[in-house]
C-alpha cells in the first residue's frame, strides 16, 4: 500500500506545481491587460509631445485674450486655454502614474514612425525642421509678433497661427489613434480631435468676418 | 438402486452464494467508484484552490507595484550620474519681494519672487529670485560661466535644452563647471556632451518632485536678454 500512496503523493505534488504555474500564467495574462506603456511607446511619445503642443496653444490663447475686447474671440480663447491646460494635466498625470519621465528619450514625433496597429498606415511624414519638430507650431518670431500686436491685428495673427496649430494637433491625434489602443490615450486623442475640428470651423468663420487686413 | 439424475441446475444454496458474490462484486465496484470520485473531488478542490491562490498571488505581486514618481528607474540613467548628483531635501518655498541669500550657487530652491522667469534662452545674467520660482514649477536651469565657456559650448547647451520648461542663462563666477539645476537637485559638468546631463533631464525635467509640477513657465516675466 505504501508504494501506490507514495506515487499518488508525488503525482499530486507535480500536479500542484503545474496548476500553480497555470495560475501564475493566468494571473500574468489577466493583469497584462493593465500593463503600462513603455517609455518608447506611441502612447508615451504622444502624451509628451502633445503637452508641448498644447502649452503653446495655451500661451497664444492667453496672449490674444489680453489683446482684444472682442467677446467672441475672448470666449473661444478662454475655452482653448482652459481645455488644453486641463488636457495637458491629464497627459502629465498619465505619464506620472505609469512611472515614465516627462522627458522623451527621443526627438519629437519619433513615435509617429512606429508601425500602425492595422499595419496599413506607412510611417507618418515627419518634418524635423518644423518649430519644436511638430506640425503646426508657431516660431518664436511669430509669437513675438502676436505679443507686439493688439486689437483686430492681434486677433488676425492669432487665428492665422492657431488654425494651422489645430490642424497639426489633428495630425498628431490621428497618428496616435492609428498606433495605440491604450484606452486613456484613445479617449484623450478622440476628445482633442472633436474639440479642435469644431474650433477650426469656428476660427475660419471668425477670420472671414474680420475687417479687411491692412497691408503688412 | 437408481441414483437420482444429477441435477444440472445449481442448488438454491449455490444460487444464493453466487448472488451474494455478485452483490459483493457490485458493492466493491461501487465503493471503488465512490473512492475514486472522492479522490477526484479532493484533487479537483485542491486544484481549484491552488489555481485561485496562484492567480490572486500573481495579480497582487504584479499589480501592487506603484511606480515611485520621485525617482526614475536606474535602468534609465547611466554611469556615475547618481554619484555626482547633489540632492537637497526640505527646501523652503514661499514668496518674498526682497533679495534672497541662497545656500547654493546657482540656487536650487528657496523663497522666491512672486513672478517666475519665463523659460527660454537668455544671454545675460538673470535674477535668482525669479528663476527659482520657475524651478518650483518644474523647470530646469542650465547655467554657465561666460568667462569660462566658448560660443560653441553655449550653442551645444542651447541645443540639448528641451524647448519648454528650461532656462539657459549665463551665471558669472560659477567657474569652469557648468550646472544644471532643478528644485532640490543639481549636477555640475564640464563637458557639454556629458551623458549625465541627459540623465538629469530624464529625472528632473518637469519632475513631480518639484513643488508645483505642470504650473506654467510662460506668461510671467521675460528677463533681460531673452534670445528665444
Amino acid at each position: 500500500m505504501t508504494r501506490p500512496r507514495g506515487r499518488l503523493v508525488a503525482g499530486l505534488v507535480v500536479l500542484g506545481v503545474l496548476v500553480l504555474a497555470a495560475g501564475f500564467l493566468g494571473g500574468r495574462l489577466s493583469s497584462g491587460t493593465s500593463a503600462t506603456p513603455t517609455t518608447e511607446s506611441a502612447a508615451a511619445g504622444f502624451l509628451r509631445d502633445m503637452q508641448v503642443h498644447h502649452a503653446q496653444a495655451v500661451e497664444m490663447a492667453l496672449l490674444v485674450r489680453d489683446r482684444t475686447d472682442d467677446e467672441t474671440v475672448r470666449t473661444i480663447a478662454y475655452d482653448m486655454a482652459v481645455t488644453q491646460a486641463s488636457q495637458s494635466g491629464a497627459m502629465y498625470g498619465l505619464l506620472d502614474a505609469w512611472g515614465l519621465p516627462q522627458r522623451s528619450p527621443q526627438p519629437a514625433m519619433t513615435w509617429t514612425q512606429l508601425p500602425a496597429l492595422d499595419g496599413s498606415d506607412a510611417a507618418h511624414d515627419m518634418d524635423p525642421g518644423a518649430p519644436a519638430g511638430m506640425p503646426g507650431m508657431a516660431t518664436p518670431e511669430q509669437l513675438a509678433a502676436l505679443r507686439a500686436a493688439s486689437g483686430d491685428e492681434a486677433v488676425r495673427l492669432f487665428l492665422e497661427l492657431m488654425i494651422p496649430h489645430h490642424e497639426g494637433g489633428l495630425e498628431m491625434a490621428d497618428a496616435v489613434l492609428a498606433r495605440t489602443s491604450v484606452p486613456q490615450v484613445v479617449s484623450l486623442a478622440t476628445g482633442i480631435r472633436r474639440a479642435q475640428e469644431a474650433e477650426i470651423v469656428a476660427m475660419r468663420n471668425l477670420l472671414a468676418a474680420l475687417p479687411v487686413a491692412p497691408a503688412r | 438402486m437408481a441414483t437420482p439424475p444429477k441435477d444440472p441446475s445449481p442448488t438454491i444454496k449455490q444460487q444464493r452464494a453466487e448472488k451474494r458474490a455478485a452483490q459483493l462484486e457490485a458493492f466493491k465496484k461501487k465503493e471503488a467508484a465512490a473512492k475514486r470520485n472522492r479522490l477526484l473531488g479532493i484533487i479537483g478542490a485542491i486544484t481549484a484552490l491552488v489555481l485561485i491562490a496562484g492567480t490572486v498571488t500573481t495579480v497582487l505581486v504584479l499589480g501592487a507595484q506603484p511606480p515611485t514618481p520621485q525617482e526614475v528607474d536606474d535602468e534609465l540613467v547611466s554611469g556615475d550620474y547618481r554619484d555626482r548628483l547633489q540632492v537637497f531635501s526640505d527646501v523652503e518655498a514661499g514668496h518674498v519681494n526682497t533679495p534672497v541669500d541662497y545656500d547654493q550657487t546657482p540656487p536650487i530652491g528657496g523663497p522666491h519672487n512672486p513672478a517666475w522667469l519665463n523659460c527660454g534662452v537668455y544671454d545675460v545674467e538673470q535674477q535668482n529670485e525669479n528663476a527659482v520660482h520657475s524651478l518650483e514649477h518644474g523647470a530646469v536651469w542650465i547655467t554657465y560661466d561666460p568667462a569660462e565657456t566658448t560660443d560653441d559650448e553655449i550653442a551645444a547647451l542651447v541645443a540639448l535644452a528641451p524647448t519648454t520648461y528650461t532656462i539657459v542663462s549665463p551665471y558669472p563666477g560659477i567657474g569652469e563647471a557648468m550646472a544644471i539645476s532643478a528644485w532640490g537637485a543639481q549636477l555640475r559638468f564640464t563637458d557639454v556632451a556629458d551623458p549625465a546631463v541627459e540623465d538629469f533631464l530624464t529625472e528632473y525635467w518637469r519632475s513631480p518632485s518639484s513643488p508645483e509640477p505642470n504650473a506654467p513657465c510662460t506668461g510671467a516675466i521675460d528677463g533681460p536678454g531673452k534670445v528665444s
